[in-house]
C-alpha cells in the first residue's frame, strides 16, 4: 500500500503538471523547472518598478549521519542531491525506494557533483548506529549517500516546509508513519528541481535523466 | 453389470477428484501470487531473491519447506537472527495479522511451488494446525 499525505497534495501536484506543462513549452530547452512555492517582490531601481521572484529554498540544516557526525548544508555545498524520507522498520514502500535508490547510487557512484541524503523519519528508533547497519545490509559504504537522523520536529519541518514531501507520524498507517515515496532532486542553488516517484521504474529513470540533465547544465 | 456400474463410479470418482486437486493448486497458486505481490513482495522481491543483507530470500531457502514455521511466522512475524543460505539477517519482520487462514496457506502454496519442490497445494488444515500450536507457545 502506498501512504501519500493528502493534504494539499493534490493541489501540489496540480501545480507541479502546470509548472511542467510551461517548461515544456520552452522550445527545445530542456531545463528543468524551479519547483515550490514562489514570492515576488516589487522594488524599484532607477524609477522603474521590477518585480524579482524568490524561490522556494532549502534552508541551512543539521542532522548526524550514520557515522555519527553532524551534517550541515556545507556537506551539499556546490553539489547537487537527491534527497528522500523513510524508516528502516518500514513494511510498505521504503523497502522499494531502498531498491530504487540504489540504482541511482551506482549510476552516479563516485560522482563528487552528486550526492544522496536519506531521512530518517523515526529518529527515536533509528539511531546512528541503527542507519550504519542499515547501510551496510543494503551494501551502501563511504559517504556519498548519507543517512540522517536528528530531532524529529526537525526532520517533519524540512520535509513538509522545504521538500514538500509529507512526513509525519500516524498511528493508524502501517508501520506507524506516513510519508511520500518521493525522491526530490536539488540544484546548487538549492532549489528543487524535480520530484520523481520512488517507489517505480519508471520514477527513477526519469530521475536519473533528470540529474544527467542537470549535471550538463553546471558543465555549461 | 453392478459391477461395471462400481467400476464407472469409482472411476469417475476418482478422476473428479484429481481434477479438483488440480483445480485447487491452480487457485491457489494464482491467488497465491496475489497476495504475495501485495504483502511479501516489498521486501522478499517479485523474484524471491531477497534485497542485499536486509531481507532473506525465498528461492533456495531451506526454511520454506517448514510449512509450519512459514504460518507462524506469516502470522505473528519474527524477531531475532535468521541463517538463510549461509548468511545471517536479524531486522524484525512484522505480523499479518490481517491474513486469513486460507490465504496464508495460499501464499505457502505459491513460494513452494515457485521456489520449492511442491507441485500441489498447501491445505488450510496444515495452517489450521500450525498457527494452534504456535499460539499455544
Amino acid at each position: 500500500m502506498r501512504s501519500f499525505l493528502n493534504i494539499g497534495y493534490n493541489k501540489l501536484f496540480a501545480f507541479f503538471v502546470v509548472l511542467g506543462l510551461l517548461s515544456a513549452c520552452d522550445g527545445g530547452n530542456k531545463k528543468l523547472p524551479i519547483l515550490g512555492e514562489r514570492d515576488w517582490v516589487t522594488k524599484t531601481v532607477d524609477g522603474k518598478e521590477v518585480t524579482d521572484t524568490i524561490y522556494n529554498v532549502i534552508p541551512p540544516f543539521s542532522f548526524t549521519n550514520q557515522y555519527g557526525d553532524t551534517v550541515t548544508e556545507k556537506i551539499v555545498e556546490n553539489k547537487i542531491y537527491v534527497t528522500d524520507f523513510f524508516f528502516t522498520t518500514c513494511p510498505t514502500i521504503c523497502p522499494v525506494m531502498k531498491r530504487q535508490m540504489v540504482k541511482v547510487f551506482k549510476e552516479f557512484k563516485d560522482n563528487p557533483d552528486v550526492m544522496i541524503l536519506s531521512h530518517t523519519i523515526d529518529p527515536e528508533h533509528d539511531t546512528p548506529q541503527v542507519l550504519n547497519k542499515f547501510a551496510k545490509d543494503l551494501g551502501v559504504e563511504g559517504k556519498q549517500w548519507q543517512f540522517l537522523t536528528g530531532p524529529k520536529e526537525k526532520i517533519y519541518e524540512i520535509g513538509q516546509k522545504s521538500y514538500l514531501s509529507a512526513a509525519q507520524e500516524d498511528k493508524t498507517a502501517e508501520g506507524g508513519f506516513l510519508h511520500s515515496g518521493a525522491f526530490i532532486l536539488i540544484d546548487k542553488e538549492k532549489h528543487i528541481r524535480g520530484m520523481y516517484d520512488g517507489t517505480t521504474e519508471e520514477g527513477t529513470q526519469k530521475l536519473i535523466q533528470g540529474i544527467k540533465s542537470l549535471l550538463e547544465e553546471y558543465k555549461k | 453389470m453392478i459391477k461395471k456400474l462400481i467400476f464407472a463410479l469409482s472411476a469417475l470418482t476418482i478422476f473428479s477428484c484429481q481434477s479438483e486437486q488440480e483445480l485447487k493448486t491452480e487457485q491457489y497458486f494464482a491467488e497465491g501470487y496475489q497476495i504475495y505481490t501485495m504483502n511479501c513482495a516489498n521486501c522478499h522481491q517479485a523474484d524471491g531473491k531477497g534485497m542485499a543483507n536486509l531481507y532473506p530470500p525465498l528461492d533456495g531457502s531451506k526454511i520454506i519447506r517448514d510449512k509450519a514455521a512459514m504460518a507462524c511466522i506469516m502470522r505473528y512475524g519474527m524477531k531475532g537472527t535468521i541463517t538463510v543460505n549461509g548468511k545471517p539477517f536479524n531486522r524484525p519482520m512484522p505480523a499479518n495479522a490481517k491474513l486469513q487462514e486460507l490465504e496464508i496457506a495460499e501464499v505457502i502454496t505459491y513460494v513452494n511451488m515457485k521456489w520449492g519442490k511442491d507441485s500441489t497445494y498447501t491445505p488450510i488444515a496444515t495452517v489450521t494446525a500450525a498457527l494452534t500450536a504456535c499460539k499455544e507457545h
